[in-house]
């Protein structure tokens, strides 16, 4: 796992160079070009509100902003995982062809999806200001939640491109599993809404099944951790946070061994 | 750093296979799949799914040194290269790299083409290993030298072919790699930047630089190369003098299509089939008259391995008719690069049974090299048998060209 972040920080020119391009790729055809980056979230925000903020009409004080401040974390989240479980198995061209270090790849769409979150913040300031909602010191906590969350999103981008290159059924599971995830993950609601589970044999407080969630789930506990620094202007809890990072570096440590082990036969498979 | 070493690169024992399977999983649905869970049938043993693509392969690429690597398609030329490279690791044995490589095996891999001329550089030759900060030094040289005027600054999917290659060429050759690896490339771009592009690969030639070179074109590696391999069936065949090896390559390949042309089956016909052996005198001809062997001899009558240009060669065709009939012998040479040098022939009149022909030639006046004896004994209405084919090698004296007439040289000089 060492080596394996060793060597991406060796390769960071390349990596920077990639990141760069392909941001500046993504817009580059487009007449709106670098607006679509606020556009996307904003109008997946309006549908949402629609349905939940307006038709089920949600009890969520400023259901808006409260579902940007998950919104956008979890499109960093989805679109790494999405774009990142193909990044090895689309780049034939690279892994044929030249010497590359393929673990460039992943990281690569983590870190245009990282580039994309942190432009995509002042829209959500913005929307903030609109309710009379500023930032406050809370956001101090904004580097470490970040820290968590990237780390963990690129633990799982290594193991899924590293496994896609074989099996290409993953990409179609993952898409599934990430639409899943998104409604099991507190983007939409509220993590405290949960209620008493008397159910199934389980016999939980809402307190334990909120526990639960946010133990299980760790995008959960990060959605939360972000929702407490924007929306509610509280110290995220420490706890589920650091079970996340202790994950992450369990996971990180098997991606990086799966990826390590599989990398020879990148070339072959692509 | 690498430790010193006079060799660029060393190859010792490298195996490389390549499973089967990938290609059949795809096809593999998820009903046969499910028949084969169900039944608890296990999955085909695997050996019977391996390639193997290098059987073995022992190579010291010298530093320094052009070495051209031919072989039939399929005979593991370009896994080799890309063992090298290292985009491949090898299923067994090791490779030593010395110096940085710089792989031209497919030109522009990573251009964008949304992406202007001037930014792909700078992508591109970080791709290849340059730090940021020695593309950016180096980006106007680049874009002189692919000639490419103001189409630098426009996408480049709105290039020519000629123009996205010449750029893809500029940058990799840019990249001033200490080991280049090329893959039958270097005819890029029109008359023009194919010559620049000769003249940037001399220059790196004498630059110092190791060269790693696959292609097809035979008279590149005989008249380019200071060393060339030949790799068939998935082992090295040969390795030395450029001229012996291709000579060698080009008789294997007359010789397997002599074997399709008289059996209808040979390895040509399966790709990456090591090629029939071609020592030994394998009696040759029509049923009504064969030569038995062919022998050169010099000018005392002794065999002899190899020629001076002004000795004497006698050709001693040893044939076999069956019945009375007109004979006509022919003795064709071949340059190494596949051209005829001479055709001489002779009606030698009815003949039966066993005996000899001799063509006596009192001065052999061929330039040094290897080139190729073809005897063939033909009888009239017969379609011309396969020729028996010999290596004549020619040496100790220098000299381009293929003769070496009767000479010399005089000076004028103004009287003083």
């Amino acid at each position: 796992m060492i080596r394996n972040l060793k060597e991406l920080y060796q390769y960071r020119a390349l990596l920077w160079a990639l990141t760069a391009r392909e941001l500046k790729a993504r817009y580059r055809a487009s007449v709106l070009g670098f607006l679509w980056t606020f556009l996307n979230p904003t109008l997946n925000m309006i549908v949402y509100v629609l349905v939940f903020g307006v038709i089920m009409s949600t009890s969520v004080e400023r259901y808006p902003f409260f579902l940007f401040c998950g919104l956008i974390p979890w499109v960093f989240f989805a679109s790494s995982i999405l774009g990142g479980t193909t990044s090895v198995s689309d780049r034939k061209d690279l892994l044929t062809k030249v010497r590359f270090p393929a673990q460039v790849l992943p990281a690569t769409v983590v870190a245009t999806n990282l580039v994309n979150f942190l432009l995509s913040l002042p829209l959500l300031f913005l929307l903030g200001a609109l309710y009379g909602d500023w930032p406050s010191w809370h956001l101090v906590f904004l580097v470490p939640v970040l820290l968590v969350q990237t780390f963990f999103t690129l633990a799982v981008t290594y193991l899924l491109s590293s496994l896609n290159v074989a099996f290409r059924d993953l990409q179609h599971i993952v898409a599934n599993l990430v639409q899943m995830l998104f409604f099991l993950t507190p983007v939409l609601w509220n993590v405290e809404t949960i209620p008493a589970i008397h159910r199934f044999g389980l016999d939980l407080t809402a307190e334990q099944a909120r526990d639960a969630m946010l133990y299980a789930n760790p995008m959960a506990a990060v959605m939360n951790a972000w929702r407490d620094i924007f929306y509610a202007h509280a110290v995220p809890a420490w706890q589920p946070l650091v079970a996340v990072a202790g994950v992450s570096l369990v996971l990180m440590w098997i991606s990086s061994g799966v990826f390590e082990r599989r990398r020879e036969e990148f070339a072959e498979l692509v | 750093m690498s430790a010193p070493s006079s060799d660029a690169i060393v190859l010792k024992s490298v195996v490389k296979s390549f499973r089967k399977t990938s290609r059949k999983r795809e096809t593999t649905t998820l009903k046969t799949e499910l028949v084969r869970w169900l039944t608890f049938r296990k999955k085909k043993a695997e050996p019977s799914q391996l390639i193997q693509a290098l059987t073995g392969v022992d190579l010291r690429i010298p530093r320094g040194k052009t070495v051209g690597i031919v072989g039939r398609n399929g005979s593991g030329k370009s896994t080799l290269l890309k063992l090298v490279t290292g985009i491949y690791t090898p299923t067994s044995g090791t490779i030593e790299v010395h110096g940085r490589i710089s792989a031209l095996l497919e030109l522009g891999a990573g251009f964008h083409p949304d992406f202007t001329g001037r930014e792909n550089i700078l992508i591109n030759g970080i791709i290849l290993g340059m730090s940021r900060a020695e593309v950016k030094a180096r980006v106007e040289q680049i874009i002189e030298y692919a000639e490419l005027g103001d189409f630098i600054d426009e996408p480049v999917r709105t290039y020519s072919s000629g123009m996205f290659m010449r750029l893809a060429f500029a940058v990799a050759t840019h990249v001033d790699p200490e080991i280049l690896i090329i893959d039958e490339i270097l005819s890029v771009g029109d008359e023009h930047f194919a010559r620049k592009s000769q003249a940037k690969m001399n220059e790196f030639r004498h630059g110092g630089k190791t060269i790693l070179l696959v292609t097809h074109a035979l008279g590149t590696v005989e008249s380019w190369c200071d060393l060339a391999a030949w790799i068939d069936g998935g082992k090295v065949r040969m390795f030395g003098d450029p001229r012996r090896v291709v000579a060698e390559y080009r008789r294997a390949i007359a010789a397997a299509e002599a074997e399709a042309e008289k059996t209808g089956h040979s390895a040509l016909s399966a790709p990456g089939l090591a090629l029939p052996q071609t020592n030994g005198a394998q009696a040759q001809g029509v049923a009504g008259a064969r030569l038995t062997g062919v022998r050169l001899h010099d000018g005392a009558g002794a065999t002899a391995a190899s020629f001076s240009s002004d000795a004497a060669l006698s050709v001693v065709l040893d044939f076999e008719a069956l019945s009375k009939a007109p004979l006509r012998f022919s003795v064709d040479v071949m340059s190494a690069d596949g051209r005829l040098v001479f055709s001489l022939g002779y009606d030698a009149g009815e003949l039966a049974g066993k005996g000899a022909v001799t063509l006596k030639v009192p001065r052999l006046g061929l330039a040094e090299g290897v080139y190729e004896l073809l005897g063939t004994v033909t009888r009239p209405g017969e379609p011309p048998p396969p020729p028996h084919r010999v290596a004549l090698t020619v040496s100790g004296s220098a000299g381009a060209g293929v003769l070496k007439p009767v000479h010399e040289w005089a000076v004028e000089r103004p009287d003083n």
